[in-house]
C-alpha cells in the first residue's frame, strides 16, 4: 500500500517513522556494502537485470512492538487490553538483560495480520496501566530481542532520561549512577569529617 | 523526521550545515524571509482546499467554495489540476462524506464557469456508482448517489430519479420473492436517504417525483422486517414492549420524509452551500442558468448481490431518548436519520484514523445548516432555558449517540468494538468538558436500562465502560449507585457493578481500583483480590492429598519428567479408590491445581508449564467428561478471585484441545460449579467465558467453510457447532422456564430477595437464551449464504 493509493487523511496502521528510518539506514548501509563488493563487470551484469524490490517484511506482520509500558505492568494486563483486537498467539515481555525483570516493553503476536493492524489503529496511543503506550508493526520476534539493549540492561531510552518516571524506575540509569557516585562521595566526605570530629572529641 | 534525514544525509555538500546558513550570513544579506518559502503547486493547493472545505467553525462556506471553484475552473486546462481534481472528488465523497454537499457546491460553481468540469465529474462518478452496485458495496453506492443528488440542479430532465426508481424495482422483486430478503431493505434505505439531498438541491418540480417514489417505498418501509426482533437492542421483559419495537430505520425514515413532504421539504438541518448569500445574486443567477448535463447511464444488473458485508435491517437507537428536554433530534424528525447517517458513514469509513473521526464528532455542527444545534458544550441543564422554537440539540449528544448506536448494533458493528471505544476516548481527550457530561448521561441510560438491554450488549457496555475509565484515571461518580451495592449479587445492576470492578482490576490492580471507590464499595474488593498469587490449597495439611499436592508442585517446579510424576498420581488413584471417590477426578484436581500454582507468577509461566505437561493433560481430557470438567474447575477455583486469568488459561487449554467447547458450556451452564442455583448466569465473567468459547467455535467453522474444502472436515465442524448450540439451548431453556433441577433442588438456597429469586434467575436464562439463539441463527444464515 505504501506509495500507490493514498487516503485523504493519514492512516494510523503504517509502520512508524522510527521503523522506516532504521530500515532506510540499514538499506543504505547495505547498498553501500554491495557497491563496494561489486566491480565494474558485475555491476554491468547487474544493471541488465534490475533487482526486484525486496519484499516488505511487514507485509504480513502479525507482531507488534509495544513500548512505554510501566515496569510494573503485568502480562495479564497486556493480555486483557490487547485481546480486544483478537486472540493473542504469543506475548513476550521485554526484560532487563541482567536482572531478568520487566523493563517496559513487550512483543504481542496475533494470529492474523489484520488483528495487528487493528491494534495499531485502535490501541496504539491509548492508555494501559495509566500510561500512553506506543505500538509499532514488527517483522517478528527473534530470540535475544526480549532484552533491553541499554548499557545497564534496560532499554536505551532509560539510560539518559533526565525526567523522573516512577513507572520506569525513576531517573535515567546513567544519571542515577552518577548521582549515586556523587552521593557516596559525599557520604565518604562526611564520614571522613565525622571521623575527624570523633578524633577531636577524643 | 524530514529534518533528521537531511542532517544525516549530508547531501548539502561536505558537512555544510543548512541550519546555520542565515545566522552565518553577514548583514549585507537582505533577502526577504518570504523568499525561502516556495508556494506548493496549484494542484496541491486545490487538494488542500477541497480537503478542508467547511472544516473551519467560522463557516465561510461561500468564500471557500468560490475560491476553490475558481482555482479549478481557471486552471482546468492544466493536466495536473484536472486529473488530481477528478481523482480527488470521488475519493472525498466516499472517505469524508459529511463534506459531500460542499464538494458538490464547488462543482456547481465551477459549472457556471466551465461546464466541462461537471461533464467530467459526472463521467467519473457514474461508472464508479455502477461498479459498486455490481459489487454490492452499498455504502459506496449510497455515497456516490448522494453527490449526484446534490448535483440534481445541474442535471437534465428528472436527474437522479430514474436511477432511484430502477433501484426500487430491484427491491420490489427481491422482497416479493423472499420476505427475509435484506438487500431490498438496504436499497430502500439508500433511496430514502438520497431523496432528501435531491430535494434540498433540486427544484420544486421534483416534489411530484419524490411523492410518487415514496408512495412505492411505503409498502416495503412500513412493513416490519422478519429479522427485526432478532436484532432489537432491547430485550423487553415479559408483557412489556421494547422501547425500540417500532424503530426500524427505514420505517422511521419513510414517516419522517412524509412529514417533510407535507411541509414542503423544508429539510432544515441540511446544508445548502450552493445557495449564495444575497450579495452574490449575480453568481446565483449564473449558476441557475449554467449548462445542464445528462446523467450518464448507470446500469443496474438484473440480480443484485449482498456484497462483502452481510446485510441486516437496522434499528434506530438513542441513548438520549425520553429526556425531559430534547438534546438530540426526535425520531419523528428527519434530522435524526440524516445526521446519524452522515456520522455513521464517517465513523465507519475513518476507522484508519480515529483522531480524524473524533475531530468530525466534535465538529459535527460545521457540516449542517445554521441553527441545527445549540452552541457547543452547552450544559444539559441550560437547554431548558432556550426560547421556544430554537433547537436544543447538543452536538456532543448527537455525536456520542451515533457511536453508542454502533456499540449497541446487533448482530455486530462494522469494526471491532475496541475501535468505537477508541473513538470515544479520543473525542473525550479533544473536548473533555463537552463530551464527558454527555458520556455520563449515556452511561446512566445504559445502567438504568441494563435489565432490558440485550445481554450481549450489556456485556459490551461493561467492556466499554471499564476500558474507557482505564483511559481516564478510573474516575467515575460511583456514589450515585452506592445504594445498589446493597442489592443481591444476582440483580442486574449489582451484577454490573461486580463485573465492572473485576474488569477494572484486570486492566489495573486491586489496590488502585479500591482507591477510586467510595466506602460502600470497599467490601466488594476483598483481600483475596489484592493477593498477587492465590494460595495453594495443598499447602494446608488438612486438604486431602496435601502431601501429594506439594510433591507434584515440587516436581513441576524442577521440570521433572512424566516418569517421576506418574508414581505420585498413582498414589492418589490408589487412595481415592479406597475412599471410593473418582480416582482420575481426584488426581486431576491435584495435578491441575499444582500447575496453576507453579505457573502463578505470570501467564508465560503457566502456559510453559501446560506446554510441558500437555501430553498428560491431553490424556486426562480424553479420558472422561468428569475429568474435563475437573480441569476447568481446578483452574477456575484456583483463580476464583481473578477470573480474567482463568479465562485466558481456559482459552489456551481449548487451543490445545485438552478440553472441549462442550465441556466449557457444560461447566458454566449445567454443572452448577460456576455458582449455585443459577447464580452463574448473572456473572459477567461466566458470560465472557461462554461467549469467547462460542466465538472460537463459530470462527473456526467460518474459516473452514471459506477455505472452500468441501471435505468431511467442514461437516464435522458444522455438526459439532450445531450440537454445541443445541446443548446450550437445552440448558438455557430449563433455566428460563424454571424447570432446571437445581432450581427445584430444595438444598439450593432459593429464598431471599422477597421470593423474587426464581424470577430473576429465569430472566437471566431468557436473556442468555436470546443471545445464543441469535448467534446460532446468524451462523445458519451465514452457512446458507456461503453455500450459495
Amino acid at each position: 500500500m505504501r506509495g500507490g493509493f493514498r487516503n485523504t487523511v493519514e492512516r494510523l496502521d503504517r509502520p512508524s517513522a522510527y521503523y522506516l528510518n532504521r530500515n532506510n539506514k540499514k538499506n543504505r548501509r547495505n547498498d553501500r556494502n554491495n557497491r563496494d563488493e561489486k566491480d565494474g563487470d558485475t555491476e554491468m551484469a547487474n544493471n541488465q537485470q534490475p533487482e526486484e524490490p525486496p519484499e516488505d517484511p511487514l507485509k504480513n506482520a502479525t507482531t507488534l512492538y509495544v513500548g512505554n509500558l510501566s515496569f510494573y505492568t503485568t502480562e495479564e494486563q497486556v493480555y486483557d487490553l490487547f485481546s480486544k483486537c483478537g486472540e493473542i498467539k504469543r506475548l513476550i515481555m521485554g526484560l532487563d538483560r541482567f536482572n531478568k525483570t520487566p523493563c517496559g516493553f513487550c512483543f504481542v503476536e496475533y494470529y492474523t495480520h489484520q488483528d495487528a493492524l487493528d491494534c495499531l489503529k485502535y490501541v496504539g496511543g491509548t492508555k494501559l496501566d495509566e500510561r500512553i503506550i506506543r505500538t509499532d508493526l514488527d517483522p517478528g520476534f527473534e530470540e535475544g530481542r526480549q532484552y533491553g539493549r541499554g548499557k545497564s540492561g534496560g532499554q536505551v531510552r532509560d539510560e539518559y532520561r533526565d525526567d523522573f518516571d516512577e513507572g520506569r524506575g525513576g531517573l535515567g540509569r546513567a544519571i542515577q549512577q552518577t548521582e549515586r557516585l556523587r552521593e557516596s562521595e559525599k557520604n565518604r566526605d562526611s564520614e571522613q569529617e565525622m571521623r575527624e570530629d570523633y578524633g577531636r572529641l577524643r | 523526521m524530514a529534518d533528521y534525514d537531511r542532517r544525516q544525509g549530508g547531501r548539502g555538500g561536505g558537512g555544510y550545515n543548512r541550519k546555520r546558513r542565515y545566522r552565518d550570513d553577514d548583514e549585507s544579506d537582505h533577502r526577504p524571509q518570504r523568499r525561502r518559502y516556495n508556494e506548493p503547486p496549484l494542484h496541491v493547493r486545490i487538494r488542500k482546499q477541497l480537503l478542508t472545505l467547511a472544516e473551519s467553525p467560522l463557516r465561510r462556506w461561500h468564500e471557500e467554495i468560490q475560491t476553490t471553484a475558481h482555482m479549478v475552473a481557471d486552471n482546468y486546462d492544466k493536466e495536473e489540476v484536472r486529473t488530481n481534481f477528478l481523482e480527488l472528488v470521488p475519493q472525498i465523497v466516499v472517505e469524508q462524506p459529511l463534506k459531500t454537499p460542499f464538494v458538490a457546491a464547488v462543482v456547481l460553481v465551477a459549472n457556471s464557469l466551465k461546464p466541462e468540469v461537471t461533464t467530467d465529474v459526472l463521467a467519473r462518478i457514474a461508472p464508479l456508482a455502477e461498479e459498486k452496485i455490481k459489487l454490492g458495496e452499498w455504502r459506496d453506492v449510497k455515497l456516490y448517489l448522494k453527490l449526484l443528488a446534490c448535483l440534481q440542479s445541474c442535471l437534465e430532465g428528472d436527474g437522479l430519479f430514474p436511477v432511484l426508481e430502477e433501484l426500487f424495482n430491484r427491491a420490489v422483486e427481491l422482497q416479493t420473492s423472499n420476505s427475509d430478503d435484506t438487500i431490498g431493505t438496504e436499497l430502500v434505505k439508500i433511496i430514502l436517504l438520497t431523496i432528501p439531498y435531491v430535494m434540498a438541491a433540486g427544484s420544486s418540480q421534483a416534489q411530484q417525483k419524490a411523492a410518487d417514489l415514496m408512495d412505492k417505498t411505503d409498502v416495503i418501509a412500513s412493513e416490519p422486517h422478519a429479522l427485526q426482533v432478532l436484532i432489537d437492542p432491547h430485550h423487553a421483559e415479559k408483557g412489556e414492549d421494547s422501547p425500540t419495537a417500532n424503530s426500524s430505520l427505514i420505517g422511521l425514515l419513510q414517516k419522517q420524509l412524509q412529514n417533510e413532504a407535507v411541509n414542503g421539504w423544508e429539510l432544515k438541518c441540511l446544508p445548502r452551500p450552493w445557495q449564495m448569500p444575497l450579495e452574490e445574486i449575480e453568481l446565483q443567477e449564473k449558476m441557475e442558468n449554467a449548462q445542464k448535463h445528462p446523467l450518464p447511464a448507470i446500469a443496474i444488473p438484473e440480480t443484485v448481490v449482498t456484497g462483502p458485508r452481510p446485510l441486516f435491517p437496522e434499528i434506530y437507537m438513542s441513548v438520549y431518548a425520553n429526556q425531559e428536554v430534547e438534546s438530540v433530534p426526535p425520531v419523528t424528525n428527519v434530522a435524526a436519520s440524516l445526521i446519524r447517517d452522515g456520522l455513521l458513514d464517517t465513523i465507519n469509513i475513518m476507522d484508519f484514523n480515529r483522531n480524524v473521526t473524533a475531530r468530525y464528532l466534535i465538529d459535527v455542527d460545521c457540516y449542517f445548516a445554521d441553527g441545527t444545534f445549540v452552541k457547543r458544550a452547552t450544559p444539559f441543564d441550560r437547554l431548558r432555558d432556550i426560547d421556544g422554537g430554537r433547537s436544543t440539540w447538543k452536538p456532543e449528544d448527537v455525536a456520542v449517540d451515533a457511536v453508542f448506536s454502533q456499540l449497541f448494533q446487533l448482530p455486530s458493528p462494522e469494526h471491532k468494538l475496541v475501535y468505537y471505544h477508541s473513538v470515544l476516548t479520543e473525542a473525550c481527550k479533544l473536548a473533555p468538558a463537552a463530551i464527558a457530561p454527555s458520556l455520563g448521561r449515556a452511561i446512566r441510560y445504559a445502567y438504568h436500562n441494563i435489565h432490558q438491554l440485550d445481554l450481549e450488549l450489556g456485556y459490551r457496555f461493561l467492556d466499554w465502560f471499564t476500558h474507557h475509565l482505564s483511559n481516564f484515571g478510573f474516575m467515575w461518580k460511583w456514589t450515585e449507585w452506592a445504594d445498589d451495592v446493597e442489592l443481591p449479587d444476582i440483580h442486574p445492576c449489582k451484577a454490573f457493578i461486580i463485573g465492572a470492578l473485576d474488569k477494572e482490576i484486570r486492566l489495573s490492580f486491586a489496590q488502585r481500583i479500591k482507591g477510586t471507590l467510595p466506602p460502600p464499595y470497599q467490601v466488594l474488593i476483598g483481600p483475596e483480590k489484592e493477593q498477587d498469587t492465590p494460595d495453594f490449597k495443598y499447602n494446608n495439611e488438612h486438604t486431602p492429598f496435601s502431601a501429594e499436592g506439594k510433591e507434584l508442585a515440587q516436581l513441576l517446579k524442577r521440570k521433572a519428567t512424566d516418569e517421576e510424576i506418574q508414581p505420585v498420581i498413582a498414589r492418589i488413584h490408589a487412595a481415592a479408590l479406597e475412599q471410593s471417590i473418582d480416582p482420575l477426578v481426584s488426581s486431576t484436581d491435584v495435578f491441575m491445581t499444582a500447575i496453576c500454582w507453579v505457573g502463578s507468577k505470570s501467564l508465560s509461566h503457566v502456559l510453559a508449564c501446560i506446554e510441558r505437561t500437555k501430553d498428560r493433560l491431553l490424556d486426562v481430557g480424553a479420558a472422561s467428561e468428569a475429568a474435563r470438567l475437573q480441569i476447568i474447575t481446578s483452574v477456575i477455583s484456583y483463580w476464583s478471585a481473578q477470573p480474567g486469568v482463568a479465562i485466558v488459561i481456559i482459552e489456551k487449554l481449548l487451543n490445545y484441545s485438552i478440553i472441549t467447547p462442550g465441556a466449557v458450556i457444560d461447566w458454566a451452564l449445567v454443572s452448577g460449579k460456576a455458582g449455585p442455583g443459577g447464580e452463574a448466569l448473572s456473572k459477567s465473567w461466566v458470560f465472557e467465558l461462554v461467549l469467547n468459547t462460542v466465538v472460537k467455535v463459530t470462527g473456526r467453522v467460518r474459516q473452514v467453510l471459506t477455505s472452500g474444502v468441501a471435505d468431511g472436515a467442514s461437516d464435522t465442524e458444522v455438526s459439532a457447532m450445531r450440537e454445541l448450540f443445541k446443548s446450550m439451548d437445552d440448558a438455557l431453556v430449563s433455566w428460563a422456564e424454571g424447570t432446571k433441577d437445581q432450581m427445584m433442588d430444595p438444598a439450593e438456597p432459593m429464598d431471599g430477595l422477597g421470593g423474587k429469586r426464581v424470577e430473576l434467575v429465569q430472566r437471566w436464562g431468557e436473556r442468555w437464551l436470546r443471545v445464543f439463539r441469535r448467534r446460532s441463527a446468524i451462523e445458519e444464515a451465514h452457512m446458507l449464504a456461503t453455500k450459495q
